[in-house]
Parts: structure tokens; C-alpha cells; sequence
């Protein structure tokens, strides 16, 4: 064999996922311009298989140097060509870019996504030619089958692969090496080895990337069992839907014989052994083992009871030895390095490595390959790069329809065989889908049972019956038609089902229910009494998911199709229904409508926040703005203590109703936080002045000044005559640091800092300011610091930019303007000269296990102590509501503070009085307080004799209402309309208003955009 | 074995292809075991599997009609009805799932006024579904005859489909 060198390789991997991005045009482009500079003598052109980051393909990986192209397109090409094959200068622009910091990364093996793999199984796959027999030789390729055929007994090669600990990677984690020796002791004059390459759950694609990639180390792998266990015959079953693994396989098959490595005598030492295909044709029950060996020959694949179990009686009735395809993939490098060396990797009960195919909500998704015992969160956030489009993660479904969920306080969890099942999930095939926040538990449970149900062979009743009614029940829960019961009722039919299902197609249909109930039942519980979805996904409960995600209900999709017909008024009309402050909620909300929009889809959701300013300030500037209808007064009062959203949202609803409102206020101003604790270049005064006096002008009293527990009490106001009070004080209460030094001066906590500045107290901030914390306060302190003359204003954060609550667009504002941002970074101590700050003593921070809270914990790093000068400090690091004005009134307070209450109604354990916003929920959104102000106001009204009824609905008009524009023309991809900012060099010590509301023509088209998915088709 | 859609129905008589099926299943005779291969070559040749090409299956392999009919229900591969001139299949394995598969189908369904199963008037696609074509990293997915087309939108979908006649 003639051996041609070659100054330099181009792989580009043609795994089935990077074929149907286009590899192959990236192929011949290589071809045609390596030729083109005649440089075919020196460069060669690998076709390989699977990579595993199916999600940067187009790749291809230049060697020596091992650098990583991505996402190609054939007129990349010609640069790589000129620029790195021949000047030797790597094209920067086509590196893999961190997502985080967008730095490029030349090689492969720096790129996180591979840094942490180990690969065994994949050990080949991306980086041979899989049509090449050759190429697998050069890389110790049938070296192990001529070392048992030449040098080991039967036995020793079963003892080898027994001490390695190799568990099956079907699913089931039955030990390999005992099953080789079963089926060796097993008596018959025929054996069979069977390859199960049925890989059918849907989410794992391992197999078909080691059968397209790297087909002879399954073929090797089976002549070697072949011979441990005396067969001479072998079968691989594999899918019909992989019609590019059966091709390559047939290929190395014919190649393996052709070379003498399958047929009579191989190596000369009298063993015979070959291997044939079988196609399956679409039946996933066809993965069970005993359905599969009936398939192979030729009969429906319905599964039988086993024992006897397939290595006593199996295929045509002899013993049958049978493993999945990466199972097989380990045992060549086990034999030729050693049980010991594999052993090394993975857990006590659970060795080696094991391949994972990431897929779902993660960035990089693809085929990984880690040792046994890598812990869940690591596999997401490391290697998978974490969630996509910032969104929360929710759970890892890991197992496929037989397996379960593991949710986001299990992220430390070791993915091993006993740690896994423990919590109801198994490793099974290893599929593991990330589910985020979009992903409805129920509905998911509903998917899986689908398929299973679809699948079911229909051989056994209580798999063909029982999944059959627990698929009705669940798709009733899905369209909101749940009853109570209905979650006994599953639980009953999944363990009658477990227990006598013939199979184990049966036996765990039942998991993903059981699985998402163990961890996710109020979900379950939502759907049936609230016939609500969280997550947006069961449509039948609600008309958009933007009204479905926001926590007043608000009629979106309304008002902006309302915008787009240019009916102002009425859009004002539909949002004061639910919302008395969309001047506001227009400028701070954080808009969960937007983060469900359909749109999103497509390009970018509707600007539905902005388009709520707009028809807010439009409505004001008109000479008859909306107000709202006002029932006759009923003569009952109602006492609301605290002027913020909660507390003036109720009294609006309350005061519409016809009730006598009457608002203590302990401040100066009303608003709360919105006029305290947000900064004026967020929110003008003006503009929430104005909402406030829309609610007064109802008839509504505000009483300033008036202190609960020092100027009233609950006790007095009831003796004053009112029928039932609301507390809504809000959590105005900054968070001390606990360190040293704390109480110098120069050292402000975020909360007293911005009300200082809000009503105009004199506020001093010098020089070098620092800020501590990652919330929206640090971030309106830092801003506010800036505004107010600081020479240099950073935060300092304990964890990374990416864990900040502060809302995106605020961190990006406030880096624009010049804050600066150090994170991983935690206050020791204040140091402090003449009574007075100087400096503050820092100590780095590294990211450690995960919290319950699906964040890593910051743990300091010793030794890394530094000093940073500043003049000022400002902790924001949260804020608790002050309720220590609740003694012996009999109203409930939790330990944090919060008032207790019914979640129902906000009604506090005593009769008559009722708490919503900040200082139920702890510090929340502005939105939220508003969702409980009306909550309560409905309570209130039905406390006091009355219906319930607070808002106008104008669903029905709404839903009927048809557009005038061609709508086609806007659902085509089109970004949203920008929204105008404040130039950066007019902020500049000044609190104007940074973010501009829309021109009218740019509302209007904007809220065209929307692609009106209320609208369902009659079904 | 090559799975490559081969059909050719559209040009040839189904009448012509009878000899064509005799030549390739000739190293199954007698040979029960092999059923699903002849299966599947034979609708790699007609498209479905015709009454009349069962029967010759079921002659040269030796297996009762009875059991041809029985394997052919059995596997969701098998079709005994024509079908289009291409096929798409939507995967709806779980990561298409989670990523919108359904609203894909649901589009093609409305764009092409056909159900799951279904075949258009003028023959020129049929629709299915699948459970996890493995191109998961894309997802979601679709296959019209044995291309694969990965991160489909649905505003994207007519596109594609543009390109096959």
C-alpha cells in the first residue's frame, strides 16, 4: 500500500446533521479551490463522520494545527484556502465564538463544548474517514480482534470485559461481561450475535453516529464477542429511518470482508465469523430485545415474556447474545487497553464513559461524550453552553418516553445509573432534552405518552388499554377539561400498567407522568382548577400567550391589534381595564408578554411594552383622556395602607366599584417604590404623577405622612368604621452587608440612597463609587451615581453578569453610559480613615455546586484578597419588607417578614384584613404588584357582599375583530421597529428620560407585527 | 442495502415493473426469514406495496398471505395506498418537540390542505410523521425524501417545498 503524505488535512464532517446544512457543498468548494491552487498534492480531504456540535455545521477542522471552522458557507472557502492552507494566517472570523464573550477560539479542544468530553465510544467519529477501512486500521483498528483471536482464551476475554464494569448502554445498565458469559455458558450448537441499532427514542442519535462515523468498531467489536461466546454468525438491526448508517454500514461490511477481517478463518486461526443486516420498518417496540430478534426474522415485532431470556433462547431459538451499538463501541478499546485503564473512568457502580446526545433548549447541542458520574448541570452549562436565549431552565428529561424528568434542584446530581433512577429518571439510551420555561410539564408528560401509546404493539391490554386512557385524561387536562381526581386517577393506571405491562415498552410507558407529577405536580394542579398554563404551551386555556404570561391578564394582543387599526382610544380603553398605570408598566415593566410572543419564532417579538407607552401618552396628551366608568356609591369603606402599585391599583378597582377609598401613605408622595426607588431618567415624575391623579380624581384620598403602628393602627381603623383594609407597605428595607465597617461614613444601602434622591434630599456621592449587588437597584444606584456627578462608578458582583436579576436592557444601558462592571467579586470588609470609607477589601469569588435555585454558589477564593479605593459605597444586595408594625393584631407574619395569606384571595389569617404586593411576595416586579392589587380588590368586593367582578372584558369584540392592512406582508421576517433612546451624550449629568416612546407611524407599524395568533381556525 | 427512494411510478406502468421485482427478490426464495427485506425492496420499486406484488412475495417466499398482510400492518414503514410523488415527513421526536415541531405541521398541513397521512389531489407530496429522524442538534426537523432539513421555520417551509416538483 502505497503511503502519501501530506503537508496538511481539511476534515469536514458529514454526520446526517452537518449533510443537511449544506457539508457538502463545502466539500467541493474545498476540492475545486484547493485544486485551483494546486495545492491537491499537499492537502488532503477528509470526509468524516459525526463531530457531535451538529449545531455549528456546516465544520471542517484543518490539521496539523487542529483548528475548528464553523458554520460555513461555500464562499468561506476561497479565504481559508488562500489565507490559512497556504499563508498560514487562521481565519479568524469562521472561529467558534464563547457565547458569553465572544472571543474566538482557534482549536477544537479549547472550545468548551469539547474540553470537558472523553471520548471512548466517539473515539474515532469526526476524525476518520468512515468509507475507508484503512483509516480505522491506522488507528489500531481489528488490533484487537487479532489480539483475542491470537492471544486470549474465551474466558479471558469475557473476564476482560467484565472487569472493565462496562454496563449495557441500551438502557437497561444490565453488566456486559456477565451477559457474555451467560450466553458462553449457554447450551446450543448455533449461537448469534445481534447489534441492536433500533436506536427509536426519539432524542438519542448516538448510535447513528457511530454506525455512520465509525461502522467497524462495531463490527470489530461484534467478531470479538462472536468468539467469546462461540457464534459464527452476527446481525445488526437497524432502523429504516437511518438510510445513511445502513449505506456506510453495507460499505464497511463488504470492505471488512474484502480485508478478510469477517469470513471463514480470520487471521488464520480457524474462527469464522459474519455479520448481516436487517432493516426495521418504523415499529419503535422493535428496540425491546425479544420483538427484535422476532423482527430479524421477518415476523411483526410483538415482544414475548421473557425468561427465557434471549442468551438461552433467541434468535431462531438458540442463545443469543445481544447489545446495543455503543455498548459494542467500548468493547474493541477495552480488549486493547485494558479493563484496568477503563475502569479508571466513571463511578464505583457505573464505569466508563457515556455518550449523550444534548438537544432542546441549550445552546450547544450535539453529541457528548463524558465519564459516568459528570454531574447534570455541568453537562447543561458547561458543555451545553447553557440555556438558550437567556431563558430559565426547567428540567432535563433524560431516558426518552421511558424515562423522567430531573429538575433544576437537582443540577449536582452525578449522571450515573443508581443516581439517576433514584430520582425516578433513568440513563436509558442517554437522550437528554433540556426543557426551559416554554416547556409545559403536562403537555410534555402528554407528548411522551403519545408516542407510547402510538407505539404500543397492542399484544398485552394493559399497555394497549391503560396507556390509551391515560393519554384521554392527559389530553383533557392539556384542553381544560381536567377534573378533580384526574391525578389519583393517572397515578392508579400508571402502577397497574407498570406492574403488568409484558413488556418493557409497557412497564415504563407510564415514567414521563409519574416522573413530571413526582416533581411538577402544581403544574398538574394549575391546569385542572386554574385552567392555567404557565408555561403558554396548552393553547386551549388561553386566547395569546402574551395575555396568558402576563400577571394582570392584560389584553395585549387586543390593544396592539387595536394600535395597528390606529384606534387609540380603544386601545387605552382595553389596557385600563386591567392596568391603571400603563405610563408606567409602559416604561419599567419586564414585559413577560414579550418573552411568549409568537413572533419570536420568526425574528423578534412585538414591542408590546413599547406600544403600551405609546397609547398611554398618547391618551394623555388628548384633550379628554379615558376614565373610567364609576358605579354609585355603596357606602362602605375601605382603608388601603401604602400609596405603591399594589395598594393604589386596588384602590382604583375598589373606588370604581363604588366603595369609599380612603389611602394611608407613610412618605411625602405617593407611588411606592415606582416614585422612590426608580430613578427619574426610567420613569418621570410626571408620568406617574399623572396616573396617580387619574385614581385620586375617583374620589380616592391619599393621606401623606400617616405612619402605621406609630400613626394609626389596624385596631383604629376598624373602630373608625371601615369594612376591611389592605395592607400593601411594600419592602422598603435595604439589606445589610454584615462586614466590617459597615457604619463608616461614605457607606449608603441602595434603598435609603435613591428615596434620598427621589424626594429631593440632599444626596453626596464623590469620587470613586462602588456598588454592590446584581439587581435592578444596584443597577438604578450605579446609573444614578453616574448622573450625579461620580468620577467612576462600578458594580461588584459575586457571581457572573449572566446570573445578575437585573433586567438585560439595564445592564446594557448602564455599561453604555460608563458603569463599569467586576464580577466574581465579593465586599470583605470597609476600610475606612477617620471614621470615614477610603476603600473597600474585595476577595475574588469561583462558582461551586448549584443552588436550589439552578445558580451556581460563589465561594471565596482564599488568598485573593485585593483592595479597591472608593470614595462611596452603595450595598444593594436586596431589600425586606418592614412589617414590624404587625404585633398582636392576629394577622400572620412569616420569618422573612412577609405577611402570610391565603394565595387565593390575599386574605390574611384575620378576618376583614387583606396584604398584597412587596410585602407578601418579598421584593417583586411592578407588574406582579398590580396583579395582587386587583386580586385583592376582588376579594375585598366579595368580602363585602359584592360580585367579584372589577374589570370590563372586551374579549368577544376583540377576538372578532379583523385587520384592514394585507397582514401577509408583516409576517414575513422583519425586525422590530427601534425603539429611540436618549443619545449617551445628553445623559450626561442630567435624570432626562433615556428611552423615548415611539413616532405614531412607527407604533402603527410595529403593532402590525403581530401575527394575531388568537385567532384559531374552527376545528 | 440501498434505501434511496427509486420509485418511478409516475413514468412507468406499475404493470412494467412486475419482472423488475421477480429479479430482486430472487435471493429471497424460500426464504420466510427475509420477508422484510423483500418488503422493502419492493416498495423502494412501486412506492407502496400492491395487492399483486404481495402475492408474488408471498409465492416466492414461501410465507401465507395471511403473514404478509399481518408484517405489512405491523410497521408503520409499510404502505399498501400510493403515495405522492415525495414524501415529507415531520419528526416529531422530543428536542423537535420542544423546539416547535408542531407548528410546523401545522403549517404544512394548512398550506398544503392535507392531514397527516394524507396525499395532495395532484399526488405531488404525501405527509407523515416521524419519531426522531436523530438530527436533534437541528431540531426542528423535516425530511422530503431522504433530505434533511434542519431549524425549520415555519415561515421557511414553503420554500423548501418550492424545490420539489
Amino acid at each position: 500500500m502505497a503511503t502519501e503524505l501530506f503537508r496538511a488535512h481539511v476534515l469536514v464532517c458529514a454526520g446526517a446533521a452537518c449533510v443537511s446544512s449544506g457539508c457538502r457543498e463545502i466539500r467541493d468548494a474545498f476540492v475545486i479551490k484547493i485544486r485551483e491552487h494546486g495545492l491537491q498534492d499537499e492537502i488532503k480531504i477528509i470526509e468524516t463522520g459525526c463531530v457531535g456540535s451538529c449545531d455549528l455545521g456546516p465544520l471542517a477542522l484543518v490539521y496539523p494545527e487542529g483548528v475548528f471552522y464553523q458554520k460555513l458557507k461555500p464562499a468561506d472557502v476561497e479565504e481559508i484556502v488562500t489565507e490559512h492552507l497556504l499563508k498560514g494566517r487562521i481565519v479568524e472570523r469562521l472561529l467558534y465564538k464563547e457565547p458569553l464573550t465572544a472571543k474566538a477560539v482557534p482549536s477544537l479542544k479549547s472550545i468548551d463544548f469539547f474540553k470537558y468530553q472523553e471520548k471512548i465510544v466517539l473515539r474515532n467519529c469526526g476524525i476518520i474517514n468512515p468509507l475507508n477501512i484503512e483509516e480505522y486500521i491506522a488507528r489500531d483498528g481489528y488490533m484487537a480482534l487479532a489480539k483475542v483471536l491470537t492471544s486470549m482464551t474465551q474466558d479471558e476475554v469475557i473476564d476482560e470485559v467484565m472487569r472493565s464494569g462496562l454496563r449495557g448502554r441500551g438502557g437497561g445498565g444490565f453488566p456486559t461481561g456477565l451477559k457474555w458469559k451467560f450466553a458462553r455458558q449457554a447450551e446450543g450448537k448455533v449461537k448469534y450475535v445481534v447489534c441492536n441499532a433500533d436506536e427509536g427514542d426519539p432524542g438519542a442519535f448516538m448510535d447513528r453516529s457511530v454506525l455512520e462515523g465509525d461502522p467497524h468498531s462495531v463490527i470489530e467489536a461484534m467478531a470479538i464477542a462472536g468468539y467469546a461466546i462461540g457464534a459464527n454468525q452476527g446481525y445488526i438491526y437497524v432502523r429504516a429511518e437511518y438510510p445513511l448508517a445502513i449505506e456506510r454500514l453495507t460499505w464497511a461490511i463488504n470492505q471488512a470482508r474484502e480485508y478478510q477481517f469477517l469470513g471463514k478463518n480470520i487471521f488464520e486461526t480457524g474462527f469464522d465469523f459474519d455479520v448481516d443486516i436487517r432493516i426495521g420498518a418504523g415499529a419503535f417496540v422493535c428496540g425491546e430485545e425479544t420483538a427484535l430478534m422476532i423482527s430479524i426474522e421477518g415476523k411483526r415485532g410483538e415482544p414475548r415474556p421473557r425468561p427465557p431470556y434471549p442468551v438461552v433462547k433467541g434468535l431462531f431459538d438458540s442463545p443469543t447474545l445481544l447489545n446495543n451499538v455503543e455498548t459494542f463501541a467500548n468493547i474493541p478499546v477495552i480488549i486493547l487497553k485494558g479493563a484496568d485503564w477503563y475502569a479508571q473512568f466513571g463511578t464505583e457502580k457505573s464505569k466508563g464513559t457515556k455518550v449523550f446526545a444534548l438537544a432542546g433548549a441549550v445552546n450547544n447541542t450535539g453529541l457528548v461524550e463524558v465519564p459516568m458520574g459528570t454531574k447534570l448541570g455541568d453537562l447543561i452549562f458547561n458543555i451545553g453552553g447553557g440555556i438558550k436565549n437567556n431563558k430559565k431552565f426547567k428540567a432535563a428529561q433524560l431516558g426518552g418516553p421511558s424515562g423522567g424528568c430531573i429538575p433544576i434542584q437537582y443540577l449536582n446530581t452525578p449522571i450515573d445509573y443508581e443516581s439517576v433512577t433514584q430520582l425516578g429518571a433513568i440513563v436509558g439510551s442517554g437522550g437528554l432534552i433540556v426543557a426551559d420555561e416554554d416547556t409545559c410539564m403536562v403537555d410534555f408528560a402528554r407528548f411522551f405518552l403519545d408516542f407510547t401509546q402510538d407505539e404500543s404493539c397492542g399484544k398485552c391490554p394493559p399497555c394497549r388499554i391503560g396507556t390509551k386512557r391515560m393519554l384521554e385524561i392527559l389530553t383533557r387536562i392539556t384542553h381544560g377539561e381536567g377534573e378533580e381526581g384526574d391525578i389519583d386517577r393517572l397515578i392508579e393506571l400508571a402502577t397497574r400498567i407498570k406492574q403488568s405491562a409484558l413488556c418493557g415498552l409497557g412497564q415504563t410507558a407510564p415514567n414521563p407522568v409519574l416522573s413530571t407529577l413526582r416533581f411538577f405536580r402544581d403544574e398538574y394542579e394549575e391546569h385542572i382548577r386554574d385552567k392555567k398554563c404557565r408555561a403558554g404551551v396548552c393553547s386551549s386555556l388561553f386566547d395569546a400567550p402574551c395575555q396568558n404570561a402576563c400577571p394582570t391578564d392584560q389584553n395585549a394582543w387586543g390593544y396592539v391589534t387595536l394600535i395597528s387599526e390606529g384606534r387609540f382610544r380603544e386601545a387605552i380603553e382595553v389596557i385600563k381595564a386591567d392596568n391603571p398605570f400603563p405610563g408606567v408598566c409602559g416604561r419599567v415593566c419586564f414585559h413577560p408578554c414579550e418573552s411568549k410572543c409568537r413572533r419570536r419564532q420568526i425574528d423578534e417579538p412585538v414591542a408590546i411594552c413599547a406600544l403600551k407607552r405609546f397609547v398611554a401618552d398618547y391618551d394623555r396628551n388628548t384633550f379628554e383622556p379615558f376614565k373610567p366608568d364609576v358605579a354609585p356609591s355603596n357606602n362602605k369603606k375601605v382603608a388601603i395602607i401604602g400609596a405603591g402599585p399594589a395598594g393604589l391599583t386596588a384602590a382604583y378597582y375598589l373606588a370604581c366599584k363604588g366603595y369609599k377609598v380612603t389611602v394611608y401613605e407613610a412618605l411625602s408622595v405617593a407611588g411606592g417604590m415606582l416614585a422612590v426607588g426608580i430613578p427619574d431618567y426610567r420613569l418621570p415624575r410626571d408620568i406617574l404623577d399623572y396616573e396617580i391623579k387619574a385614581i385620586t380624581d375617583l374620589g380616592v384620598e391619599i393621606k401623606y405622612n400617616t405612619v402605621l403602628g406609630k400613626d394609626i393602627t389596624i385596631e383604629g381603623l376598624l373602630k373608625d368604621g371601615y369594612n376591611a383594609i389592605l395592607i400593601a407597605t411594600g419592602a422598603h428595607k435595604g439589606q445589610k452587608l454584615n462586614i466590617f465597617g459597615e457604619d463608616a461614613e461614605g457607606v449608603l444601602d441602595g434603598v435609603t440612597f435613591l428615596r434620598n434622591l427621589n424626594l429631593g434630599k440632599p444626596v453626596k456621592v464623590e469620587g470613586n463609587v462602588a456598588v454592590i449587588g446584581g439587581g435592578n437597584v444596584a443597577i438604578d444606584a450605579a446609573r444614578s451615581a453616574l448622573r450625579l456627578g461620580a468620577k467612576e462608578v462600578f458594580i461588584l458582583y459575586r457571581r457572573e453578569k449572566e446570573d445578575m436579576p437585573a433586567y438585560r436592557e439595564e445592564i446594557k444601558e448602564a455599561e453604555q453610559e460608563g458603569v463599569k462592571i467586576y464580577t466574581l467579586v465579593a465586599p470583605k470588609r470597609i476600610i475606612e480613615k477617620d471614621g470615614k470609607v477610603i476603600a473597600i477589601e474585595c476577595v475574588r469569588m469561583s462558582l461551586g455546586e448549584f443552588d436550589a435555585g439552578g445558580r451556581r454558589k460563589p465561594l471565596p477564593i482564599e488568598g485573593s484578597e485585593f483592595v479597591i479605593p472608593a470614595d462611596t459605597v452603595i450595598a444593594a444586595i436586596g431589600q425586606v419588607p418592614d412589617t414590624s408594625f404587625i404585633n398582636g393584631d392576629g394577622i400572620k407574619v412569616a420569618k422573612n417578614g412577609t405577611i402570610e395569606v391565603d394565595t387565593k384571595n390575599l386574605a390574611t389569617s384575620k378576618p376583614g384584613i387583606f396584604a398584597a404586593g412587596d410585602n407578601v411576595r418579598g421584593p417583586a416586579s411592578v407588574v406582579e404588584a398590580i396583579a395582587d392589587g386587583k386580586k385583592s380588590a376582588s376579594a375585598i368586593d366579595i368580602y363585602l357582599g359584592g360580585d367579584g367582578v372589577i374589570t370590563k372584558s372586551y374579549r368577544d369584540e376583540l377576538l372578532s375583530l379583523r385587520v384592514s392592512y394585507n397582514e401577509e406582508e408583516y409576517q414575513k421576517e422583519r425586525p422590530r421597529e427601534e425603539i429611540p433612546h436618549l443619545p449617551l451624550s445628553e445623559r450626561y449629568k442630567n435624570f432626562k428620560e433615556v428611552v423615548l416612546g415611539y413616532p405614531l407611524k412607527k407604533a402603527i407599524e410595529e403593532a402590525k407585527r403581530c401575527l394575531h395568533c388568537y385567532i384559531r381556525e374552527e376545528e | 442495502m440501498e434505501l434511496e427512494h427509486q420509485c418511478q411510478c409516475a413514468q412507468i406502468n406499475e404493470e412494467e415493473l412486475y419482472p423488475k421485482l421477480e429479479e430482486m427478490i430472487e435471493q429471497h426464495r424460500g426464504k420466510p426469514t427475509e420477508l422484510i427485506m423483500a418488503l422493502h425492496k419492493a416498495q423502494n420499486l412501486f412506492g407502496y406495496l400492491p395487492k399483486k406484488a404481495q402475492e408474488i412475495i408471498s409465492e416466492r417466499l414461501n410465507v401465507p398471505i395471511s403473514t404478509v398482510c399481518g408484517v405489512i400492518s405491523f410497521y408503520s414503514f409499510f404502505s399498501t395506498v400510493p403515495k405522492g410523488r415525495h414524501s415529507i415527513r415531520v419528526c416529531l421526536g422530543t428536542a423537535c418537540y420542544v423546539r416547535g415541531s408542531q407548528q410546523t405541521l401545522e403549517r404544512i398541513e394548512k398550506e398544503l390542505n392535507i392531514k397527516v397521512g394524507g396525499t395532495t389531489e395532484d399526488r405531488r407530496f404525501s405527509l407523515d410523521v416521524v419519531r426522531c429522524i436523530g438530527a436533534c442538534g437541528l431540531a426542528p426537523a423535516m425530511l422530503v425524501d431522504n433530505d434533511v432539513y434542519g431549524r425549520v421555520k415555519s415561515t421557511k417551509i414553503m420554500d423548501i417545498l418550492k424545490k420539489y416538483e
